[in-house]
């Protein structure tokens, strides 16, 4: 697809994406550069990464894939250890942990989509890639029981500071830029391809679709993100090791993107953001008292959406709109960015 | 090289540990056959069926795999609220809505037990059968003996009950045909509903006999949900019998990658011999067909 | 009419399905430009057929050359690219896809512009008289016949040289049944658009198609114009003695 089609097609919708994330942007002003909540933020911000990476595989090609952090820890540790033995900066090993990451993927979604497997036993070959990855990096020879830290360096160089500021601005750019890869597959034509994946492979296959290309390259591109925002996950976090191979959190990615909508960006956003400031308020204000209390709310709001609105926080939306509308003819783009 | 009396002893115990596994296994295979429900809560039922066991056994001060007597009449009841609850709104719908609605009830379990019991491991202090014995240099558990001899006694009767009685051929016509099966008279909004009861039940019976031994924590249910589906899909929907080899299998994978790599990494063997499974035997090992 | 060159031969194939032989050493041309009838009472191993044309099944004997070149076994996508493109007996919609949007996804195996494959779905939903306020209804929330005709109408922006249509007819009433035989003509003339057209209504195919074949067990019984299978006593004997016209 040509840019200035792109551009054309999506122009209100990037403008908006612009201006979400100015305002984002400018938020630690108005907090006075609280180092608490800008680490609240961060946190929510790069999620919002992951869920929106996740929308491209779960919400249009519509493979529910529970191992997101296989790929972001993997990614992320490799970008940790080149700077941590080789002293190579983050700027280039994150680009070296995405393509590992893709390259896992590949080795991964290659036989599993050239053997048909789909829905329930996708989403358990996912979910035990992350184990079977926790595993092996548990093992002595890898990384072994510890916890490995960054070195003590801040700076651009190492794109980590002692404020967090820095880091949040950096999340807020990547945000902007995996909306915009978002955008762009959701109005060409591999956006056409894959959603007419997810509603029916049969079908598609028969209109000429190599649904196992487009899926593989759909899985490829997820986890090429994932694997490159790795490295800022564990500047978050702090430290590494074999436990952020993190199942709960693979799956809390997939949920935010259930919620949110299959294949909405702004549903994705607006769950992914939402959910884990308020998981992070719950966690500080009742969370001593009653832990995991955040977490039993998403179980519940999965359960009434899976229910009643299957169609998400954009199905929701959706709905609203239509209320307002209806008489007027409805015009729009492709798709449901 | 390995001392062949230890890798004896510890496929013993993994074998012992694949009834149990085929136990809780069965149960879903038996939700997934019937109604095609994807269940990816089945592992935290095992957990809250666990904290049960536990805390009866604390009450009464009995052994927690005596619990099973009030837990698995109890869980069948759950089991069916459950069903009506949540399972049935979303009979049939899309895989992912499935998946999606019964993550989130587990996760509400896992939640419900963190915030009344918090992540410490709980476990019973005083078991009565938590003692080995040995012969020939094999030392085996008394407590996993007596769960794998329940866990066989247990599959026996399921079969029998799928393959002799009335109510068997019911959830056989159901899970053979669910559009025919309501011609012949069949209620299968009430098969589905006792099936999900017994799946559930099942997996309070194992989860009160695991306990003999065992501790819980809220996340043991995730580890038992893999295994569980792992098993089913080996199984291929073979009945009873596949269930039971391929919760065998399990359990020796785990026992001997425990043995020859390390402790932390057994789950990794049996969700890579998964994967290969999945790739070429997508039908399981012990497909009817 | 029926004079064109032969772009599919179907020769000897058979595919069976553990002990059953659905399809039992069945040969047949298409000729350019025709609408070939394929008919037979249920379990005749039409549909059979029609998965091993399209490459969902694999036949176990046989070939099938299309435009000269040996497809037999190919992928199903590979053998929609080269040129034959089917609808399917119980619709297959993209629910959660605009109308639109649905016909576009066909348009785009020709193209990579989908501002272009848009204009041309457009195009195609106006050709086959799909209502235009309809365009941007999600595929949940059409009738049947809609259904159909969405279904044709992906299927035709493929650019297909071959259209296999299986079962259009079926659940419709007899008025739409007409709408849509008078769209199928229309689009055969119009876009020289060669077909196939699975059916067991036969009213509909007897008045659709130039040519016929006849399946009965597996096997083809019959071959000609519909006034020669309507006299067939073969035909007669296996199917239209039981289902009368």
């Amino acid at each position: 697809m040509a840019l200035s089609e792109w551009v054309r097609e999506s122009r209100k919708y990037i403008l908006g994406t612009i201006i979400l994330v100015l305002v984002l942007a400018f938020i630690p002003f108005i907090i006075g550069f609280d180092q608490y909540l800008l680490l609240i933020l961060s946190t929510a911000a790069i999620f919002a990464v992951f869920v929106v990476a996740w929308n491209i595989i779960g919400g249009y090609a519509g493979q529910l894939d529970l191992g997101a952090f296989a790929y972001i820890a993997l990614g992320g540790i490799v970008a940790a250890q080149l700077l941590v033995v080789y002293n190579i900066t983050p700027w280039i090993g994150m680009f070296v942990g995405a393509g590992v990451s893709a390259v896992l993927a590949a080795a991964i979604g290659y036989p599993t989509f050239r053997f048909g497997i789909k829905e329930v036993w996708y989403a358990l070959l996912t979910a035990a890639l992350v184990v079977i990855l926790n595993n092996i990096f548990h093992l002595p020879e890898v990384l072994g029981s510890l916890d490995h830290y960054l070195p003590p360096a801040n700076g651009w160089y190492y794109l980590k500071f002692p404020v967090y500021e820095n880091i949040y601005w950096f999340i807020l750019a990547m945000l902007a830029i995996v909306v915009f890869i978002n955008l762009w597959v959701s109005k060409s034509k591999v956006g056409y391809y894959l959603r007419a994946i997810r509603e029916d492979e049969l079908a598609a296959e028969a209109l000429g679709i190599d649904v196992r290309k487009y899926k593989l390259e759909a899985l490829v591109l997820y986890a090429a993100i994932l694997g490159f925002m790795g490295y800022v996950y564990i500047v978050i976090a702090g430290t590494y090791s074999y436990h952020t191979f993190d199942s709960p959190h693979s799956i809390a990615i997939a949920i935010m993107g259930i919620i949110g909508g299959l294949g909405s960006i702004a549903g994705a956003l607006t769950s992914a953001i939402t959910l884990k400031v308020v998981e992070e308020y719950l966690r500080a204000s009742i969370g001593a008292t009653i832990p995991g209390i955040h977490l039993l709310i998403y179980g519940l709001l999965l359960i009434i959406i899976g229910i009643f609105k299957p169609d998400g926080l954009a199905g929701i939306y959706e709905s609203l709109k239509k209320r307002r509308t209806s008489g007027r003819k409805k015009i729009s783009g492709g798709g449901n960015p | 090289m390995m001392d062949p009396i230890l890798v004896t002893n510890n496929v013993l115990d993994g074998l012992l540990m694949g009834l149990l596994y085929s136990l809780v296994a069965l149960g879903l295979a038996l939700i997934f056959g019937v109604m095609d429900i994807i269940n990816f809560a089945h592992g935290d039922f095992v957990m809250i069926g666990a904290y049960t066991a536990w805390l009866l056994a604390m009450a009464f001060w009995v052994d927690p795999s005596v619990t099973a007597i009030i837990t698995v009449p109890l869980f069948f009841i759950i089991g069916i609220g459950i069903y009506k609850l949540v399972i049935e709104p979303v009979l049939g719908a899309e895989p992912l809505i499935q998946i999606a609605v019964t993550v989130g009830l587990g996760y509400v379990f896992q939640n419900i037990a963190l915030a009344l019991w918090h992540a410490e491991p709980k476990s019973f202090p005083a078991p009565w059968l938590n003692f080995s014995i040995s012969a020939g240099g094999i030392t085996l558990s008394v407590a996993k003996l007596i769960a794998g001899g329940i866990s066989i006694i247990s599959l026996y009767l399921i079969h029998y009950m799928l393959t002799k009685t009335k109510f068997g051929l019911a959830v056989r016509a159901t899970s053979a045909n669910r559009e025919v099966a309501p011609l012949m008279g069949i209620n299968v909004k009430k098969v589905y509903a006792i099936t999900f009861g017994i799946g559930t039940a099942l997996t309070a019976l194992g989860a009160a006999l695991y306990m003999s031994w065992g501790q819980t924590n809220p996340y043991l249910g995730q580890s038992f949900s893999l295994l569980s589906w792992v098993i089913v899909a080996m199984g291929g929907l073979g009945g009873v019998i596949g269930v039971l080899y391929s919760g065998l299998i399990v359990g020796v994978l785990e026992a001997l990658g425990s043995t020859f790599i390390t402790p932390s990494a057994r789950l990794a063997v049996v969700y890579l011999a998964f994967f290969l499974l999945l790739w070429f035997r997508p039908r399981g090992l012990f497909a009817r067909r | 009419m029926s004079g064109g060159e032969e772009i599919l031969k179907v020769e000897n194939v058979v595919k069976r399905f553990g002990g059953i032989t659905a399809v039992n050493r069945v040969s047949f041309n298409v000729r350019k430009g025709e609408i070939l009838g394929l008919i037979g009472p249920n379990g005749a191993g039409k549909t059979t057929l029609f998965n091993c044309i399209t490459g969902v099944y694999r036949p176990e004997e046989g070939r099938i050359v299309f435009l000269g070149e040996d497809i037999t076994g190919l992928q199903p996508h590979v053998i929609a690219r080269k040129g034959i493109v089917r609808t399917w007996q119980k619709v297959r919609p993209f629910k959660k896809m605009t109308v639109l949007d649905t016909v576009t996804v066909g348009a785009l195996l020709r193209t990579n512009s989908v501002t272009e494959a848009k204009r041309k779905a457009e195009d195609i939903l106006k050709f086959i008289e799909f209502p235009e306020d309809k365009f941007e209804v999600m595929g949940k929330e059409i009738t049947l016949i809609e259904h159909k005709l969405v279904d044709l109408a992906r299927a035709i922006a493929t650019e297909p040289t071959l259209l296999l249509l299986d079962e259009v007819a079926a659940g419709l009433r007899p008025n739409e049944m007409e709408r849509l035989a008078s769209i199928l003509k229309k689009v055969n003339k119009e876009r020289n658009l060669t077909m196939i057209v699975v059916e067991h209504v036969m009213r509909f195919v007897m008045g659709l198609s130039q040519r016929m074949i006849v399946m009965h067990e597996g096997e083809k019984i019959a071959e000609g114009t519909p006034q020669e299978i309507a006299n067939n006593p073969r035909v007669i004997e296996a199917y239209l003695g039981t289902k009368p016209l």
